[in-house]
């Protein structure tokens, strides 16, 4: 599934994964820096709609959260963690919308020179969902986790 | 036990694959966002998606295929509504957060040529 409608590339390269690519007229620094500014973040992520920046620690671990104003009065918060942030390079983050807490989004962002001085990003986001994680309760449960669980049974029973 | 986590496993992978199948074409997308918002009938949504009654009844079969939505037929009138499953609030979401996703790469490529020599 190739989508180019709006000088972006889509593609799905697993039953999971959404991947964009997409070139910018400008240098990787100021691509980098759009990306990783709180000032210049607020002026163009909320795709015109009142962006408040709460949070915004770019490095590893650290948490981002921004809440989205649409005109219609409707509040959407976003939030996550850094998982990698590598300058100019790749920068990689957990990302979750308030109304489905817990559908976790891993996004990557790739930065790369082109030959005539643009910068093309790679954008990648990887669902986790509750389903999945059941999916994998459920294949685990004769292993480590049975132990954990049994582990869990006898400080439940001394607790009594 | 095992066989019923293989079964379990294979139903899962393969219903997967039916949803991101499904979303991934835009007019469904926004068909589940809509959906999301309230029902409506195949005929609200061919207009509302300015196609054809075939078309967006293809569409809507595929989504029903998927679990993500569910349709009712009152009278002459079928109605849409997303499905019961928890999987039909995690692909509207997907959906949703792959049309903010390429508009926030749209709202970023302009940013940058608004800017453009701002600073060096």
């Amino acid at each position: 599934m190739i989508s180019t409608a709006n000088r972006h590339t889509l593609t799905t390269p697993t039953d999971r994964t959404i991947r964009v690519e997409r070139e910018f007229d400008a240098p990787r620094d100021r691509v980098w820096r759009a990306y990783t500014e709180p000032d210049l973040i607020a002026q163009w992520w909320g795709r015109g709609n009142k962006l408040d920046i709460e949070r915004m620690e770019v490095e590893r671990g650290g948490h981002w959260r921004v809440v989205e104003h649409t005109p219609e009065g409707e509040s959407h918060g976003f939030e996550g963690r850094f998982r990698e942030v590598t300058p100019k390079d790749r920068i990689s983050r957990t990302f979750e919308w308030d109304g489905m807490p817990g559908y976790t989004i891993l996004e990557t962002a790739e930065f790369f020179d082109t030959p005539d001085g643009r910068t093309r990003m790679v954008s990648t986001a990887l669902f986790f969902s509750p389903e999945e994680r059941d999916g994998m309760l459920h294949s685990g449960m004769e292993g480590g986790m049975a132990q954990s669980y049994a582990a869990l049974d006898r400080v439940l029973a001394e607790m009594r | 036990m095992q066989s019923y986590i293989l079964n379990h496993m294979v139903q899962y992978s393969s219903s997967l694959d039916a949803v991101f199948a499904a979303v991934a074409d835009p007019t469904r997308r926004g068909i589940l966002e809509r959906l999301g918002q309230r029902e409506a009938s195949i005929t609200e949504l061919a207009e509302a998606f300015d196609m054809t009654l075939t078309g967006m009844k293809k569409h809507v079969s595929v989504l029903e295929d998927a679990g993500l939505v569910q349709t009712k037929k009152v009278g002459r009138v079928r109605t849409c509504t997303l499905g019961k499953r928890r999987l039909a609030a995690e692909a509207a979401w997907i959906a949703k957060y792959q049309q903010m996703l390429e508009a926030q790469l749209d709202s970023l490529g302009e940013f940058l040529e608004r800017t453009k020599g701002d600073r060096p």
